[in-house]
């Protein structure tokens, strides 16, 4: 069972590489089209995939940032990405580890409850992002945030470190979830 | 039990030599240096930030982890202390940052006033008309202040004005009342009644003597 460790591996130079695990194929390929058409001064490289482990025959560069993208309305989402979490080296979650929750915008669908992922991010504290991923324009914009978070966490900006723009997401989020 | 998933990868190329991908027009040499420049030195900033990361990875794991299972709630806590630990750091590291950036420009500003002649400097100018301004400001901030106190003063009299009034008013409704208090006793005061009584004794001998005076002159008409 391979364990996913965020620097074991020499970073390729102007590379950033952003893994992204999810169960719904189609919108993490939409996302995956409108992360590369964003405008970054990097090379891009996304690696989509369905849950963790990944495969180790495959070649992979080092792998900067992981998204998880759940979707309210399937609790089988959730399921596999808690499951895919114990794949992780906790050094990731200094950072380089988020959560991305789709399809908060029809309530009428969803089988999660929102704070469900809420604590879940907590947990692993880690930031959590909102994003419909089904219309173009919140894809669009939320895909270059991803860039932008992306950038940082492969250390192509200098001065702000993963760690230290978690500190800084955290900050602005709503104070104790237990409250909730 | 492994799972072993499926990995898709896709791959954009980089902008050619950076920003904005401009396009590349033949005979623009003199632009491709400057981009090879550029990138040179975003490569550069980009190699340092790694190297620092790798770094402090190295020394955070020169640290002992407490290899001790602890309950959850002690995790809780000791994830929340770290994280206050590094928010501590992190402003530690603004405030010396700024001392310093403090201390550099006031270094600097030094060195500028020395090397400049006094006189003619625009600094100087900006100071003095800076100065002028607080003097103005100063003496207007005084000046309201003069006038607040006088208008406290106007407002204070004419407080002292009107309770004055009351006072004198609510004097002369107490010497009203006491006028009708007088005028109602005096009403049924036992002075009045033995007077009242005299009155009447004397307006019955009175008509007593009226009547003897009727009789006799009425006689001394008979007798004629």
């Amino acid at each position: 069972m391979s364990v996913l460790r965020p620097l074991d591996r020499l970073p390729g130079l102007n590379t950033a590489t952003i893994l992204l695990v999810g169960t719904e194929d189609a919108l993490l390929q939409q996302l995956a089209d409108s992360m590369l058409k964003a405008d970054c001064t990097s090379e891009l490289k996304v690696h989509l995939a369905r849950s963790l482990p990944l495969p180790c025959s495959v070649n992979r560069p080092r792998i900067d940032l992981i998204v998880f993208v759940v979707n309210l309305h399937s609790k089988h989402s959730l399921q596999s990405v808690e499951e895919s979490l114990c794949h992780l080296d906790a050094a990731f979650f200094l950072g380089k580890v988020a959560f991305l929750a789709t399809g908060a915008g029809r309530d009428s669908h969803c089988s999660i409850h929102r704070n469900t992922v809420v604590k879940l991010a907590h947990t692993y504290r880690s930031p959590l992002l909102f994003c419909d991923l089904e219309i173009e324009d919140f894809r669009a914009a939320m895909a270059q945030r991803l860039v932008r978070l992306l950038q940082i966490c492969a250390g192509h900006v200098p001065g702000v470190s993963a760690l230290n723009l978690l500190s800084l997401l955290r900050g602005s989020e709503n104070p104790s979830p237990e409250d909730l | 039990m492994e799972t072993q998933s499926e990995e898709q990868a896709v791959t954009k190329p980089a902008d050619s030599g950076g920003e904005g991908g401009p396009p590349q027009v033949a005979g623009a040499q003199a632009v491709r240096p400057e981009d090879r420049m550029t990138l040179l030195l975003r490569l550069r900033a980009q190699t340092k930030q790694q190297l620092l990361e790798y770094k402090s990875m190295v020394d955070a794991h020169e640290e002992k982890t407490p290899e001790q299972i602890m309950q959850e709630k002690q995790i809780e806590a000791k994830i929340e202390e770290l994280e206050n630990e590094v928010e501590e750091a992190k402003t530690a590291f603004e405030i010396k940052k700024l001392a310093l950036d403090r201390m550099q420009l006031s270094t600097a500003l030094r060195k500028h006033l020395e090397k400049v002649d006094i006189k003619t400097s625009v600094l100087m100018n900006n100071m003095k008309q800076i100065l002028n301004l607080n003097k103005l400001i100063m003496k207007s901030q005084q000046e309201t202040w003069d006038l607040e106190e006088k208008l406290l003063d106007v407002r204070k009299k004419r407080l002292q004005l009107k309770q004055a009034s009351e006072r004198k008013l609510s004097e002369i409704q107490t010497e009203k009342n006491k006028q009708k208090d007088d005028l109602d006793s005096m009403e049924n005061s036992d002075k009045i009644k033995t007077i009242q009584q005299k009155l009447e004794t004397e307006i019955q001998i009175t008509t007593v003597i009226q009547h003897v005076f009727q009789e006799t002159l009425q006689i001394s008409f008979l007798k004629r």
